[in-house]
């Protein structure tokens, strides 16, 4: 009955930045946040997993869900934390909808690596800390 | 027999809701155990609901084990990061608790320490798959440990919260990472549930999850209305909300409405049990499954 379970692997073991890694990831975060800021309000947890999220960013929820949303949805899809805003993972659900996305959506996020805080999400992409963004997910045969 | 044997028989099982006391004494557990026993199968114990500081759920499973019942410990993500997770998930195991129930967790700010920090390290799917990885003999990090846990895996589901088309899919996202039962809000709104459960059973997910469909016995139309008002993702239909005002008494309105929901509830495919969440009103347990026609044999 319970053999759903399949073998996935939610840990990153992913070392934290050497310092030299880190003062360039610090002058990339730079450039990051002036795009990802104004754009989608980037809380820079250095594994961005927007392009999964059909471009709205989960880490402004709260409760930080990498797998929203939570029970506590209000009615016409409010937060339960702030009743005046929007739920993120209601947002992620609509705009993954409208884009075709939704597949992203039925995938288990990663467990978030606290290492990688705060760290410049392109440069982990290119020191292969993290997938890369992917814009469409291969149909699995 | 434990729950998971009891479940896996085939049977409809009954699980009821203990919320611990806000202060240190264990008696008020035992108290309440005594409504519960020889009445329901499994009893879930609530970690600091609604971010309210109360007895610690492993403390208080391990004196309902103690009073011979089975209990279901919640846990939460709100107050603990994957280490502190981890060992008390072990502690719980070596006490003799079987039975987990994986939650998100109320915001901190529900509660009376809304000034805490709100650690959130992993969400609800995650710590299902995290309990799972450990009853496999793993730690997290994925290193090897020499007793494995045994823990029959649950989660929670919300099927009246918005966006009511992404529920079902994420019940499915739970059942992957290793859920075993699913415990559901309280069901007020049939019409939902049943749409809900059309989902489920469109996807085949009864067959691989048992699904306990949550039942709450309301005293007054006034606690009713704190319900709609007060929980979030809560649905209740307008139906209920005026037979409970219009009843002459209240309390008699709220068991026969609890028992005419078990009633139908019984009758969906897929609903493998109840789980009674009588908040505050423990005392009522046996009359509700008794008059529901629920009571073990």
């Amino acid at each position: 009955m319970y053999d759903e379970f399949i073998e996935i692997e939610l840990t990153t073991k992913e070392k934290r930045l050497k310092p030299w890694e880190r003062r360039f990831s610090q002058i990339m975060l730079f450039f990051e946040n002036v795009i990802k800021i104004p754009l989608f309000r980037c809380q820079r947890c250095g594994e961005c997993i927007l392009s999964h999220t059909a471009f709205v960013c989960s880490q402004r929820c709260p409760k930080r869900m990498r797998n929203g949303p939570c029970g506590g949805t209000r009615e016409g899809g409010y937060c339960e934390v702030y009743p005046e805003r929007k739920c993120i993972w209601y947002l992620i659900y609509k705009r993954a909808r409208l884009f075709g996305r939704l597949s992203f959506l039925t995938r288990i996020e990663k467990i978030h690596n606290w290492n990688l805080e705060k760290t410049s999400a392109w440069f982990n992409v290119f020191t292969k800390r993290i997938e890369p963004p992917k814009l469409f997910l291969r149909s699995k045969k | 027999m434990t729950l998971k044997e009891k479940i896996e028989s085939g049977r409809f099982v009954v699980t009821a809701e203990l919320g611990p006391p806000q202060s240190s004494n264990g008696n008020v557990i035992r108290k309440k155990a005594v409504h519960f026993r020889n009445v329901v199968d499994g009893v879930n114990i609530t970690d600091n609901q609604t971010a309210i500081v109360r007895l610690s759920s492993i403390a208080s499973a391990k004196i309902l084990l103690d009073e011979g019942l089975e209990p279901i410990i919640q846990v939460t993500c709100r107050d603990r990061n994957r280490i502190a997770l981890q060992s008390d998930l072990l502690g719980a195991s070596a006490l003799g608790i079987k039975n987990v129930l994986c939650l998100t967790g109320d915001y901190v700010t529900f509660g009376n320490h809304p000034e805490a920090k709100p650690v959130f390290d992993l969400d609800s799917i995650q710590l299902i798959y995290m309990v799972r990885k450990l009853t496999k003999g793993f730690f997290l990090s994925g290193e090897k440990m020499k007793t494995a846990p045994d823990f029959f895996i649950g989660g929670a589901a919300n099927p009246f919260a918005p966006p009511l088309e992404f529920r079902v899919l994420r019940l499915a996202k739970k059942i992957r990472a290793g859920a075993q039962f699913i415990q559901t809000q309280p069901v007020f709104d049939l019409d939902r549930f049943n749409e809900w459960m059309r989902g489920v059973r469109n996807y085949g997910l009864h067959k691989k999850v048992a699904i306990l469909a949550g039942v709450m016995p309301v005293k007054s139309a006034k606690a009713l209305q704190y319900m709609i008002k007060e929980v979030p993702g809560m649905r209740v239909h307008q139906a209920y909300v005026k037979r409970m005002e219009k009843a002459d008494d209240p309390k008699e309105e709220g068991i026969k409405i609890a028992v005419e929901i078990i009633q139908e509830l019984k009758k969906i495919e897929g609903v493998r049990g109840i789980h009674l969440m009588p908040l505050m009103w423990e005392s009522i347990t046996p009359r509700i499954v008794e008059e529901a026609g629920l009571k073990p044999k």
